[in-house]
């Protein structure tokens, strides 16, 4: 079925996964709210996938909260912050790279009177701690830096960055839907009040995610109602697919990430030293290890992918999020890069199944594609 | 022959139902058969259902002692 290389926009459901959600989804019938044995049988499902994913960010169990996926709880925390917010204090700090779900809502928020900074980034999309720091006002109440990229897979010092805040009485927020399982999260360690996670990045199901909230900080909630999860999160639980989140983080190995850092290298290094004019988007050192960006000099980003795709060769063009807009990605343009170079550029992300082979097959069609297209 | 002193402790104080009998339950299966869990919960609701959903699975409650508004639960772990 081709060749999939598009995992930083979503993941196929590891078959472990899927029989998980299954199991569940035929055995519990309850609602993991009541109070009879068979809400009793759900609930356990749910907090023990709690259980799992609190142990994996050495946070504590009262410390998760379940979501609908990495957006709502990007959502969750922008809103639910600056809502209980005083007057006075109604300023956020957010970077330029952030994902739309940050972003647009950063947006929002700036129409209804809150002010917002975008901290911009260095060529290869660092985020600086001092550039944060400097951010800082009296006014600021929270600031929001992803762990890593989704389009350059640039890892972020958000230790620094937290540091600095929790040093300034201003919570820290860190999306860390792309860096999940792959680079360690210690919420003890790394001075974050909030943490966003999801589970379709890392072969669980679509539609869930969580969210982490540092004891004792206080949140409004986005969606009011059966006040599930200490009120922070209503809605019936989705029994299934929390389970098969938990399956997910606990099947997850740090030799997948070890084996594609080694082919990601390789890959890279096929391509410069077969066509010319490859240039990696983002550093060099301190990036996922899954995530690809370049950009080909003379060489249509667009049309390079849809000649891959004619070829059943899947890559994503920018962020998932913009490939249906022509407009260049505006974490490149962040970067420094101008449209033409951005529109230049194509991002290839790996799976823990991604063979040499295939990746052999890619670099022998991506040398093809490009001698076309330079020729016309 | 009911030792009093646990080998392991749950607080579970402000946690709702039944996410407490869950959590109860799940500590119980990771635990010894016969091993003895000391679980902290509120009054109320909390301890009229998780000594009765604990005792439904074959866990017997060895004693239940209120302080202020919390209840401290001794339970022993069933053996398989
Ligand atoms: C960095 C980042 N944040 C948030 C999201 C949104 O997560 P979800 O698709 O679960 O809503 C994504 C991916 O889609 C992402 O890559």
């Amino acid at each position: 079925m081709g060749i999939y290389l598009d995992n930083a926009a979503t993941t196929r459901v590891d078959p472990a996964v899927a029989s998980e959600v299954e199991r569940v989804r035929r055995s519990a019938e309850g609602n993991a709210s009541s109070i009879h044995q068979h809400g009793v049988n759900a609930a356990k499902h749910i907090e023990k996938a709690r259980n799992i994913i609190a142990g994996s960010i050495n946070a504590e169990a009262e410390e998760i909260v379940f979501t609908s996926g990495g957006t709502e709880s990007n959502n969750t925390v922008l809103k639910g912050v600056v809502s209980l917010s005083s007057n006075e204090k109604k300023h956020i700090v957010i970077s330029a790279i952030e994902h739309p779900s940050i972003i647009e809502t950063a947006r929002w928020l700036e129409e209804a009177g809150i002010s917002v900074t975008y901290v911009s980034v260095d060529r290869d999309g660092f985020v600086s701690a001092s550039d944060v720091e400097k951010a800082l006002t009296a006014e600021t109440v929270l600031v929001s830096i992803m762990h890593a990229n989704n389009e350059t897979g640039t890892i972020e010092p958000i230790k620094d960055i937290g540091r600095a805040c929790t040093e300034r009485g201003v919570l820290f927020h860190a999306d860390a839907c792309q860096s999940y399982t792959k680079i360690p999260l210690d919420v003890k360690e790394q001075n974050v009040d909030f943490i966003t996670l999801n589970a379709h990045k890392i072969h669980g199901p679509k539609g869930v995610g969580a969210l982490y909230v540092r004891k004792g900080v206080k949140i409004a909630p986005l969606l009011h109602g059966g006040e599930q999860e200490a009120t922070l999160r209503s809605g019936t639980y989705n029994t299934e697919g929390i389970a098969g989140f938990g399956k997910a983080v606990e099947i997850a190995h740090t030799d997948d990430v070890k084996k594609m850092t080694e082919l990601r290298d390789w890959f890279s290094k096929e391509l410069s030293e077969n066509i010319e004019g490859v240039l990696l988007n983002g550093p060099d050192t301190q990036r996922l290890s899954n995530i690809i960006n370049l950009r080909i000099r003379s060489v249509d980003g667009n049309r390079l992918a849809a000649e891959l795709d004619r070829r059943a060769i899947s890559v994503g063009r920018g962020s998932s999020c913009s490939s249906s807009k022509s407009t260049p990605s505006h974490v490149l343009l962040a970067l420094g890069m101008d449209s033409k170079e951005a529109e230049e550029s194509i991002r290839i992300s790996l799976n823990k199944w991604t063979r040499k082979k295939e990746l052999g097959i890619v670099v022998k069609n991506m040398i093809e594609i490009v001698t076309e297209l330079r020729m016309v | 022959m009911d030792s009093c002193q646990p080998d392991e402790k749950l607080d579970l104080a402000g946690v709702p139902c039944p996410q407490n009998s869950a959590r109860t339950l799940i500590k119980l299966e990771g635990m010894d058969s016969g091993a003895m869990l000391e679980v902290i919960i509120d009054d109320g609701e909390p301890v009229k259902n998780v000594p009765p959903s604990v005792e439904e699975e074959g866990h017997r409650v060895v004693e239940k002692v209120r302080t202020g508004d919390r209840w401290k639960i001794l339970i022993r772990r069933r053996e398989e």
